[in-house]
């Protein structure tokens, strides 16, 4: 009797300070807005994971989105300022709207870059865009944000990138066409982004008569022995969106422990070339390698020069993009407003209105008049080599 | 059958972790009867400990010293490391509230817990850390080893689940063969009559911290080798050794022992045999259903008061 009161008493208080930790995002505080004037620093916010799981996307948006303020705000004739906001996924999608509190009680903030993540994106879009905060998005890709009868995001929400209902069909047309794959094994950590994906797969895979199993884990799952012990010795790919590309490492490794043929085939959250490097793997991302676009090989030359440790990635050149589109939109809402943003909902007009004839990405930029997300995009794949990098194959 | 095989060994491996945590809650347990809430974070910088000694050792892609040598070092300098943050968390965090009314150091535990997970995390990061043990010797301790009928049996396998054993083997020993393991069964039974006998129990009660930090420090290195460690990962952990301290009676040795080969078992044959989903929630309602019908566990004696 002893150790069971003192053992429920212990649960009830971890499940009371459990509540207590998701608490803290707050309603959606709306501040009307004040006019600007453009000969003042303007405050761009970069909302990303700058710590944490997510930190290697959040650090390379970062270093893009610097470069694109210090390069693009003297094309524009603007002073900015960019805020770097970290909401780290460790801290659940809450913390996108606790710190979007503070920017829009900031007139100075025209704008978000961000937030990066599909769940930030849903937390905060209602508020920011309340507020009259245009919200672009370099990596936010689940499909129910700009589609469907529920849409998660507002109106004031745009993305760079295509969502997963061009990923998932993407990959699976991929694996069929390219792989040969006849049996798939799909996986989702039971949260939105993996299970959107992986049900945007699945439908595909289905209609081109691929053998499909169905597999779920938790999202906090970090050994997975009895999830690969499940998967069948003839399947050709398993599919693992997972957003943390050290389990599609530890997940890979497995699977040859357990003298599983299988390829691990993972989504934009696993491309990192420093911790996903099994050979013989297959990521897909929303932006391709840049390296190979020549009118982007002067902007490639101007980050390593400010930043010669880094490596080039795919997360980064999309926050450069939404920089772009920010600052071209923030120019013409100064032009009409004769100097001055009278208000923050004139840069979403513009926003809505953007048409680059080139962009960082190659090839002209513009959203779809449909949705807010961008006319035309796709998903690239790469296939990792024996020496860890990754090689685009589509 | 290679199913049910592969199955076993994967739960074996995972039991045999989830065993040396467990032991930690059963020894303070036994002695204090605290729940040592704080436990999995133990873990959890037993397991950053080993990844950071590895990273001092050349990492494991280009180690200094042969594979053996350094999944030695490592292992020991976390059971090192946590012996010494157990010692301080008891002297800090539980001796002054040892004669408090015992919602205040179970409510400390909870904050040492949250303290332990939240430094780390602001120290180093809450990005996963992976050993890369696939990288040792190019593979060879996932891809070497030895077969029971189609299933490979790899040496890292072996290694945890040897040094599980031995580890537990060890404790067994210390605790039944000498003094001052019997001074710990005497303090467990009796705490004021082991002090009257002239056992001196902060002495006790700091080496029951001492093992059970060092075993969860170890359980910490065996986890991290095949699967990737983050700040806030003690927490579930935590909670699974704890229920495997519950399954085999919680204050019992060989019941704690017991308790996390059930765990692991249990998960494992969840996974495979009905769902990969269900696991986590497996292992909460076997702790409900031990909690309403059998409190003591499969080891540990019903406490009965005369009222």
């Amino acid at each position: 009797m002893k150790v069971r009161g003192l053992a429920v008493l212990a649960l009830a208080a971890l499940g009371a300070a459990a509540l207590a930790a998701t608490a803290g995002a707050g309603s959606s505080g709306v501040t009307s807005s004040q006019a600007v004037s453009c000969k003042s620093a303007l405050k761009l916010a970069l909302v990303t994971p700058l710590t944490g799981g997510g930190g290697f996307i959040g650090q390379e948006q970062l270093s893009w989105a610097k470069y694109g303020v210090k390069n693009l705000s003297k094309k524009y004739g603007l002073k900015v300022q960019l805020v770097q906001v970290d909401t780290p996924v460790e801290k659940g999608p809450g913390e996108a709207l606790v710190v979007s509190q503070k920017l829009i009680s900031d007139q100075k903030v025209v704008a978000v870059i961000g937030p990066a993540t599909s769940g930030g994106v849903a937390s905060a879009s209602q508020a920011l865009t309340a507020a009259g905060i245009a919200q672009i998005s370099p990596s936010a890709t689940r499909t129910s944000l700009t589609k469907g009868a529920n849409r998660e995001a507002t109106s004031s929400f745009f993305r760079v990138v295509p969502g997963d209902y061009v990923q998932g069909p993407t990959d699976a047309t991929y694996m069929v066409d390219k792989l040969n794959a006849k049996k798939v094994v799909v996986i989702d950590f039971q949260e939105p982004y993996s299970v959107g994906l992986a049900d945007a797969a699945e439908v595909v895979l289905k209609k081109k008569g691929v053998s499909v199993s169905r597999q779920s884990t938790s999202v906090n799952t970090t050994d997975f022995s009895s999830l690969v012990t499940r998967v069948p010795g003839d399947a050709d790919v398993v599919f693992f969106p997972s957003q943390q590309p050290s389990d599609a490492q530890t997940f890979a490794q497995q699977l040859l422990e357990q003298g599983k043929k299988a390829k691990v085939f993972g989504g934009d959250g696993t491309n990192s070339p420093d911790q996903f490097k099994v050979a013989g793997s297959y990521v897909s991302n929303f932006a391709p390698d840049i390296s190979g676009i020549a009118s982007s090989k002067a902007l490639i030359d101007g980050w390593k020069k400010d930043n010669p440790k880094a490596t080039l990635g795919s997360f980064g050149p999309p926050a450069y993009l939404a920089v772009e589109v920010a600052l071209n939109a923030i120019k013409k809402a100064c032009d009409a407003g004769k100097g001055q943003i009278k208000n923050r909902k004139d840069v979403v007009k513009h926003v809505k209105k953007i048409n680059l004839k080139t962009s960082i990405l190659g090839g002209p930029f513009r959203f779809s008049t449909k949705s807010n997300d961008p006319l035309n995009a796709k998903f690239y794949i790469f296939q990792i080599q024996s020496n860890g990098t990754y090689k685009l194959v589509s | 059958m290679d199913t049910f095989t592969q199955l076993t060994l994967n739960g074996l491996t995972l039991g045999s972790v989830y065993a040396l945590i467990a032991l930690g809650y059963s020894l303070v347990y036994g002695i204090l009867k605290l729940l040592n809430f704080a436990h999995g974070d133990v873990f959890m910088v037993g397991s950053f400990i080993g990844f950071g000694t590895l990273q001092l050792l050349g990492g494991s892609t280009d180690p200094v010293v042969p594979i053996w040598l350094l999944l030695t070092l490592i292992t020991l300098t976390a059971m090192a490391g946590c012996a010494v943050l157990g010692v301080a968390i008891e002297r800090f965090a539980y001796r002054p509230l040892r004669d408090a009314p015992r919602i205040a150091p179970l409510i400390s535990a909870l904050g040492v817990s949250f303290f332990l997970a939240y430094s780390m995390q602001l120290l180093f990061g809450a990005e996963q850390r992976d050993y890369d043990a696939f990288s040792l010797g190019n593979g060879v301790l996932f891809l070497e080893g030895f077969n029971i009928g189609n299933v490979r049996v790899p040496l890292l396998r072996i290694v945890i689940i040897v040094s599980a054993f031995v580890l537990m083997a060890v404790l067994w020993v210390l605790v039944t063969r000498t003094r001052t393991g019997k001074a710990m069964q005497a303090t467990s039974i009796d705490r004021e009559a082991a002090a009257m006998m002239g056992i001196d129990i902060d002495r006790v009660i700091v080496f029951a911290f001492v093992l059970g930090s060092a075993l969860a420090g170890a359980a910490g290195v065996l986890f991290a080798l095949r699967a990737p460690t983050f700040a806030s990962i003690g927490f579930l952990a935590g909670l699974k050794g704890f229920t495997a301290a519950v399954i085999g009676g919680i204050g019992s040795i060989p019941g704690a022992m017991a308790g996390g080969l059930i765990l692991g078992f249990a998960e494992a044959y969840t996974q495979g045999y009905i769902s990969t989903k269900w696991s986590d929630l497996l292992v909460f309602v076997i702790l409900i259903l031990f909690m309403l019908f059998r409190p003591q566990g499969l080891f540990g004696k019903a406490d009965i008061r005369k009222v």
